[in-house]
């Protein structure tokens, strides 16, 4: 590892929306509001993580969702989870783990100590919450863990602990053989929660109104999906950049009206933008796909790295936690948990299909194919966070199985003969390493000089293109 | 098969040593083997389906050096290593190959695995993240879809009687096992650490039957034995995952210490646990791999409101078997990467505390290199508590 | 006709040439140091002393290397991968499979015979994949890093290492040592493992013939070696594999000026005559 000085603070970066610059604002009066609640102690607290498709049922009871993840984040890009990560580690956690959970433990133990947040905790630190919700799904360990590690210093506060399976893409099976009794087991899940809350906040289900919340995500689902479409134009009017203050109404504001206005608008100033032939960036080269990771939130400021070489990012598979509903296979119910349980299986299992039928192919490495087609992707980059698995294992092989299945790039290349040859190329691919919140792990003249390398290769491939 | 009677732990050293060297011989003469990781994959399916289960293993001794080709480094060591051997061919003589939801690097590495590897049957068991009467009824179907998976590979039907004679059977492997954990019992124990771990390392390569011969032969040589293995020492418990390789254990024990029981994945952790028998067989091994393995990777919830409460019930094994094993200290023993034990350590660090056992926290990557720096440490925590 | 400034400022050493359409004039190394800025300019000064020109004489200089962005007198920066790839290709215009050894990273490229990089891999964070490890170990074992090549190469019984990362394999030739193995056979043991991270690298990317290895590694004969045996493939190692990235600059410099580099045979053959 590198050791060079690190600014305290990072520089901001620039958004190329309206709509992705008032999110800052957004997370931090949200934040804000949470602390006022506990102060005021009517509404109940839940820490939680995001992708579990339970925020209807959440919001349907007046529970107060507090996403740790986001709060760990948010010490991340300001550049100030070090002293957390560090009291994590004095506790005997290893700095190899989810340093987001690393960051939470560290931040949860430091405020039970005190009885009061740390000192200057960023923006007025993290709530104490009235119960934890946990859920590992079948992808992401950190997650049962963190909240059953966080309550050795709250003992008081009671965990759910959702299980959220999904078949897992197996070549050879039909998961509709067996989604039927995944399906099932997911409804007594999520049943157990609402049953959970409600014994919480001594309050009763109002049904009605979780069938209306959930109506109103279905519909934020969907115009999420076009309006993320949009960004097909070329130039491209929205970047990765963006995308990653954006996916805080997809990930942290599902089942509010705010989320879905928050589309509306974006759409519109897409449109506008597309209309006026305004790109992310003014003289759009290269067009790369974010095909893999989770960003590291102190150093957003390399999109706009990217952006001044004259490289936009359309698409990216990080945070695009939705899909279009209309085209997902799943049967109708009028039973909101029932449908909250096909949607969790509709969108894990969107890609299944097309990828079975694509020789070699495999869900991730399918949506990236389908992706560069629809976005006209001339390279995708990756990220590896060395501290998660969830997201980070595997990376390398969809890349190697993408080279190996997919090569669109027709060039010349001169033959033995001295003669030119039209073949084709895969497309090309760079890999970023570091962490999500782990500053340590960065080195800003390394990447930059791994992205300086990756343009030259794109501009290369471009000037060398036959067609 | 003569040098069985007279020196089963010399045959024993020699299948360890050559891993698999059994079970090769034995798909010469027409033998499946089907190859499975993490304790969560049911055996008794396996068993049933007339293939044998072989644990995949791992080598510290052995660089990795293919399987970074195709899986991030951020993956557990000890899984790491099990893939760079499986890729570079050292399992190649198996049939097919079973990995469970055990933790994030199998979920996430499946694919990798399934497309790298030349087996025609590949299949993966997911296993719920909780106990309660839904995730029984899941498992219930999951387990049933295994079946039918393997059913199909091997082109038979397996029916309830099948399963419930491999249950048996697998039963009578773990009795023998719990067997073998009584001659720790004696002070200095009859069975050295090594000993026992490469014993049941090796029994998890052979047909099941061929596992309880070898464990009887290794049983009637131990148990006679005049001179114990090892001199007195402290009595030590490791805590951790899977420790397939003795390199830990022979070194506590060159130091003077005394490995006399664990809660490992390779040991009682697995073999511990028996599968009820009568009742629906796929609903009793529902019940055992469910519940009965008590791996970090499943959540159960604290039903006391105490932390205090929690431990004891989480890691009632532990304390159990250090009161039975009268164990002196324990080694707790975790792979860097490993996320289900290791958001653990700080409440197991409290368990120990609470049931007063000093506790030595080791965390190391999979490699026989790493020992070394281990020594030291472990030396002075033996003399510590000697 | 112009004169053309390479330079090349690694994390350990710093490069530059000077070259001119006809060949290389002067070249020079300095270790790196903590100030990239100040060894830059001493690399300047003697290059322009050894070519007997003053600064007004060079019509372009392009800087690379880590400290690339610090060097106050470049015209242009470009990443020292470009930089090897047309370096190499002028030395090797065959070869489609670059190594690069640093002491900080290793980095493979695929190239076309134009010296375009069409893809290119750089090991992992751990220093274990990188030239570091061999200087830990060489100090470790008291021997001269330019010595540890022939010693490995008279290994009889290789010690075989079992981790790559530079912090284990400090340890374990401890230890080594300590159980009485003999130098030659623990530098063996750590060439291979060096060996078999970049075999891992050069297998994602895909290796492609010929291959060359440039960087200051490169001239460790003991891990060419190593890295032939690991990757089945013949390994050419150009005369000054150091210096490739410096080259490549002052290339590029002149690729500017000149817009196109006439490459008769004359230029080509006092260039690849070297310093």
């Amino acid at each position: 590892m590198v050791d060079e000085p690190k600014e305290a603070k990072p520089k901001k970066r620039v958004t190329a929306t309206r709509a992705a610059a008032s999110i800052g604002p957004m997370v931090k009066e949200f934040i804000t509001s949470t602390l006022q609640a506990r102060a005021e102690g009517k509404q109940k607290l839940a820490y939680t993580f995001i992708v579990c498709h339970h925020e209807e049922i959440l919001r349907a009871m007046d529970v107060i969702p507090i996403w740790t993840e986001n709060f760990a984040g948010i010490c991340g890009a300001k550049r100030d989870a070090e002293r957390f990560l560090q009291r994590a580690e004095s506790l005997g956690l290893s700095r190899s783990l989810c340093t987001y959970a690393l960051c939470g433990i560290g931040f949860d133990q430091w405020r039970e100590e005190l009885g009061q947040m740390p000192p200057d905790a960023p923006w007025g630190g993290q709530a104490r919450p009235d119960f934890m919700i946990s859920s590992g799904q079948i992808l992401c360990d950190p997650r049962t863990k963190w909240y059953q590690a966080s309550q050795q210093f709250m003992p008081d506060v009671p965990i759910y602990n959702i299980d959220l399976p999904y078949p897992l893409f197996q070549r050879d099976q039909d998961h509709r053989e067996v989604w039927g009794y995944y399906h099932k087991y997911i409804v007594k899940q999520l049943r157990g929660l609402v049953s959970f809350l409600e014994e919480q906040t001594k309050k009763k289900m109002d049904y009605d109104r979780l069938r209306e919340l959930v109506d109103l995500s279905d519909r934020t689902w969907n115009l999420i999906d076009e309006t993320y479409k949009l960004r097909r134009a070329i130039p491209c009017p929205m970047g990765t950049g963006d995308a990653m203050n954006t996916m805080v109404p997809i990930c942290f504001m599902m089942a509010t009206q705010r989320a879905y206005d928050f589309f509306v608008e974006l759409k519109e100033e897409l449109e506008e933008k597309i209309a006026k032939g305004e790109g992310e960036v003014e003289e759009e080269k290269y067009r790369l796909m974010w095909g893999g990771g989770l960003p590291a939130w102190y150093a957003l400021s390399n999109f706009n790295y990217f952006n001044s070489k004259g490289a936009s990012f359309p698409v990216e598979t990080t945070y695009r936690m939705v899909a279009p509903l209309y085209e997902m296979d799943i049967p109708e119910t009028k039973d909101p948990i029932e449908h909250l349980a096909w949607r969790w299986l509709g969108y894990w299992t969107f890609w299944y299909d097309r990828a079975r039928k694509r020789p070699g192919s495999e869900p991730d490495v399918e949506r990236l194919i389908n992706w560069i087609e629809e976005y006209k992707i001339d390279g995708v980059v990756m990220h590896e966070a060395f501290s998660c698995r969830t997201w980070h294992v595997g990376l390398i092989w969809q890349l190697h199985q993408l080279s190996k299945i997919y090569k669109p790039i027709p060039v010349y290349v001169t033959g033995k003969d001295g003669k030119k040859e039209k073949v084709f190329r895969e497309i090309p691919s760079l890999i970023l390493e570091s962490d999500i919140i782990d500053i340590t792990s960065y080195s800003e003249v390394d990447t930059r000089n791994k992205i300086d390398t990756f343009i030259e290769t794109l501009e290369s491939i471009r000037l060398n293109r036959a067609d | 098969m003569n040098e069985r009677k007279n020196g089963s732990l010399n045959l024993v050293r020699s299948y360890y040593e050559d891993y698999g060297s059994r079970a090769k011989e034995l798909v010469k003469e027409g033998k499946r083997f089907i190859g499975y990781i993490c304790s969560f994959v049911p055996l008794e399916i396996i068993t049933a389906s007339g293939c044998s289960a072989f644990r995949i293993r791992g080598d510290v001794h052995e660089a990795i050096t293919k399987g970074d080709t195709l899986l991030e480094t951020i993956v557990c060591p000890y899984y790491r290593s099990c893939f760079d051997l499986s890729v570079k061919g050292r399992y190649d003589f198996l049939s097919g190959l079973v990995i469970p939801h055990g933790c994030d690097s199998m979920v996430r590495s499946y694919s990798v695995w399934s497309y790298s590897l030349p087996f025609n049957f590949f299949h993966f068991v997911n296993v719920p993240t909780v106990c309660d009467d839904s995730s029984f009824e899941f498992f219930h179907e999951e387990l049933n879809t295994f079946r039918r998976s393997i059913e199909k590979f091997v082109g038979r039907t397996i029916s309830d009687d099948d399963l419930n004679q491999a249950i048996r059977i697998h039963n009578e492997n773990r009795d023998k096992v719990r067997t073998l954990y009584e001659l720790r019992k004696k002070d200095p124990p009859l069975i050295s650490g090594s000993e026992l771990t490469m014993t049941l390392t090796v029994g998890s390569s052979l047909p099941i039957e061929e596992a309880n011969l070898l464990f009887d032969q290794v049983l009637a040589e131990v148990s006679v034995r005049k001179e114990p293995p090892l001199k007195k020492g402290p009595r030590i418990l490791i805590d951790g995952a899977c420790i397939d390789n003795i390199g830990l254990i022979q070194l506590v024990e060159e130091l003077g210490g005394n490995v006399v029981a664990d809660t490992i994945c390779n040991g009682a952790r697995d073999f511990f646990p028996r599968t009820d028998e009568g009742g629906y067989p796929i609903d009793q091994l529902a019940r055992r791999y469910l519940d009965k393995l008590n791996c970090p990777k499943t959540y159960r919830a604290n039903k006391t409101g105490t932390f205090e409460g929690d431990i004891a019930y989480r890691f009632w094994d532990i304390g159990t078997y250090a009161k039975e094993f009268k164990v002196d200290g324990a080694i707790l023993y975790i792979y860097r990467y490993c996320d289900p034990f290791g958001f653990e350590v700080p409440a197991r660090k409290a368990y120990y505390q609470s049931i007063k056992i000093p506790l030595l926290h080791l965390e190391d990557i999979y490699s026989a290199g790493t020992l070394g720096q281990l020594r030291t440490r472990i030396q002075a925590f033996l003399e510590m508590i000697g | 006709m112009g004169f053309f400034l390479g330079i090349d400022i690694g994390s350990a050493s710093s490069k530059g040439m000077i070259l001119n359409a006809k060949g290389a004039l002067a070249s020079y190394e300095l270790p790196s140091g903590g100030d990239f800025k100040k060894t830059a300019e001493r690399i300047r000064k003697e290059l322009l002393s050894q070519a007997g020109k003053e600064e007004g004489d060079i019509s372009w200089t392009v800087a690379t290397g880590y400290g690339s962005k610090q060097v106050p007198f470049a015209n242009e920066v470009k990443s020292d991968i470009i930089c090897h790839a047309k370096g190499v290709s002028f030395l090797l215009p065959s070869v489609k499979t670059v190594i690069d050894v640093g002491d900080l990273y290793t980095r493979v490229l695929r190239i076309d015979n134009q010296g375009n990089v069409n893809s290119f891999l750089l090991s992992g964070k751990c220093a274990g994949g990188s030239g570091r490890v061999l200087q830990i170990i060489a100090k470790v074992l008291q021997v001269k890093v330019e010595e540890i090549g022939e010693l490995s190469l008279k290994s009889k019984k290789r010690v075989d290492f079992s981790t790559g990362c530079a912090v284990f394999s400090e340890s374990e030739a401890i230890s080594r040592i300590s159980e009485g193995f003999k130098r030659e056979d623990i530098l063996a043991g750590i060439h291979r493992a060096l060996a078999a991270q970049i075999n891992s690298l050069m297998e994602r990317i895909g290796i492609e013939p010929e291959v060359a290895m440039v960087g200051g590694c490169a001239k460790d004969v003991g891990l060419v070696q190593a890295l032939k045996e690991m990757s089945g493939y013949e390994i050419i190692v150009p005369l000054n594999p150091h210096m490739t990235a410096a080259l490549g600059a002052a290339l590029m410099g002149l690729e500017v000026v000149e817009s196109k580099l006439m490459r008769t045979d004359d230029n080509e053959k006092s260039l690849r005559r070297g310093p």
